[in-house]
């Protein structure tokens, strides 16, 4: 399933002002895989999920989604195999139902509004949120609209879902919905987030990233209860592996 | 502040209206965009001291509101938001042409008259078109617009500019509140401060309208808004089309009233 994989080659980036957020980035994501990508604030995480959706492109280096290039002429082919789910779910919903919402992606790729239907019925049933597709998506609540969003983009049928901050801005309980809804899902998964024990929990491979470059890359349990490393990179180790706030037992 | 946030709701409504489930909703969405612009174009061919040929046309909307089910208060109360407007077009009308006219036994000046007919017209019109947008909703409204072989930049535009409306409200509210959070005794917001607040919000509406840009292209927007197939017109909607038209053009060859009016006071002859 080689289509599936995701290939970063030396990869730059500077913004017009000249600030280079990305700095020579290699990686390479197979099928299957979920990767979390973390990093402090103004890292580069951010301009790295544009970089690999097209939206903006590489000063030099290249992306490449199986075994084609990510340039102007492909992206509606490498938009069709990659989804992204935004950090603020108001950005992405802006139809007056839910239902067209999640219809908006499909109905670009011309399907037939049957195929339509069953897809959308489809994904709202997968996020359990089938019993909202009529409403009007800024009068649900944030873990419903994270739900919604996330339908939005499996209605096209992705093999990789790319994820900004997924759990940002839930409570405790939405946080768990949606990161049990993640795991349930068979596609390739790469996720940043500041929420370092999310990434401990469901992703088995883990990409630091340092001011624009990757300083670490490999097994989430090891990196990320390296101390050294994550105070290094402006991070901490995940708060479920810290010492017990109350005992002070050490945990790791 | 809150009057933004309320307003902002409130702007929504007639999409929730649209939703219904009601004869008029379940109409043809071209046969019904069809039947306003027949509506409008007639209402807008009267003269300026036609009053009583008007009064038919209250029937339309009348009886759109009835079978539509739809509320009276929220859809007047947005006549009133551009009644301003029409006063102030209308308002001079009866010092400019002040000739007698002759109503009943009493003489007043032929401006009133006019004045009268422009808030009428404009009533009735603007009426129809918020009745469209009840009934039908902006989506479909877009697809009977395209249906109709308007350019697809044009009904782009205009269904971009509404989604991106409350975009824009969303942030003055926010705006606002942060405002005034941090200067709890003024009232509304201070001159010196117009300037910086009217730029932040300018460039963060860029921003929040180029992220959600983004994410239409995300899901293989190409510039065409496709808001689901068509329903076929069937045989009902046509003639929903064809029975309004026609009494919009008998009741602009004939003044309605006026010839109730003879007859009845021909039998009590």
């Amino acid at each position: 399933m080689s289509h599936h994989k995701l290939e970063v080659k030396d990869l730059h980036y500077s913004y017009p002002d000249d600030h280079k957020a990305v700095k020579g980035m290699s990686f390479c994501i197979y099928h299957g895989e979920s990767v979390g990508i973390i990093g402090a604030n103004g890292a580069g995480k951010s301009t790295l999920l544009m970089l690999l959706m097209g939206v903006i492109f590489p000063s030099q280096g290249e992306v490449c989604v199986g075994d084609v290039h990510v340039t102007k002429k492909t992206l509606p082919m490498i938009r069709k195999s990659l989804g992204m789910v935004f950090q603020d779910p108001d950005d992405q919903l802006f139809m007056n139902t839910v239902y067209d919402d999640v219809a908006f992606g499909p109905r670009n790729y011309k399907l037939d509004e049957k195929e339509v239907e069953k897809r959308v019925l489809n994904a709202l049933e997968l996020v359990g949120i089938l019993h909202l597709k009529d409403r009007a998506p800024f009068k649900l609540s944030g873990g419903e609209k994270r739900a919604a969003a996330i339908a939005s983009v499996l209605s096209m049928h992705p093999d990789i879902l790319v994820m900004d901050e997924p759990t940002a801005a839930l409570d405790p309980k939405s946080r768990r919905k949606v990161m049990k809804l993640l795991t349930s899902f068979n596609h390739t998964k790469i996720i940043t987030s500041h929420d370092l024990d999310m990434i401990f929990e469901m992703c088995d491979r883990t990409i630091v990233i340092k001011n624009g470059e990757i300083a670490a890359d490999g097994v989430t349990s090891e990196i990320l209860v390296n101390a050294e490393l994550m105070d290094a990179c402006g991070l901490e180790i995940p708060l479920s592996l810290q010492n017990c706030p109350v005992c002070r037992t050490k945990k790791v | 502040m809150a009057n933004i946030m309320n307003s902002l709701y409130n702007m929504r409504i007639l999409d929730d209206l649209a939703r219904q489930e009601t004869v008029i909703h379940k109409l043809h969405s071209l046969m019904k965009l069809l039947t306003t612009v027949s509506y409008l174009t007639v209402v807008v061919s009267f003269g300026r001291y036609e009053i009583g040929g008007l009064l038919p046309f209250l029937i339309y909307p009348v009886m759109v509101f009835t079978l539509a089910e739809l509320p009276v208060k929220p859809i007047l109360l947005r006549i009133l938001i551009v009644s301003p407007f029409i006063i102030g077009i209308g308002i001079l009308n009866p010092f400019f042409d002040q000739q007698g006219y002759l109503l009943g036994e009493r003489v007043i000046s032929r401006g009133w008259i006019t004045f009268g007919s422009i808030l009428l017209k404009s009533g009735l019109t603007v009426t129809a078109a918020l009745l469209l947008i009840a009934t039908t909703g902006m989506d479909r409204l877009a697809g009977a617009l395209r249906m109709m072989k308007i350019p697809r930049i044009f009904v782009l535009q205009l269904l971009l500019t509404y989604r991106y409306i409350s975009v824009l409200m969303e942030e003055v509210a926010r705006i606002l509140r942060a405002y005034s959070l941090r200067a709890p005794n003024q009232k509304g917001v201070h001159r010196s401060a117009w300037g910086s607040l009217a730029g932040q919000l300018i460039l963060r509406t860029f921003d929040r309208a180029q992220r959600i840009y983004e994410a239409m292209c995300l899901r293989g927007f190409a510039g065409e808004y496709n808001t689901g197939g068509f329903k076929e017109i069937r045989a009902w909607d046509l003639s929903y089309f064809i029975g309004w038209a026609l009494f919009f053009a008998v009741a602009r060859m004939y003044n309605i009233p006026m010839l109730i009016g003879s007859l009845i006071t021909g039998v009590i002859k």
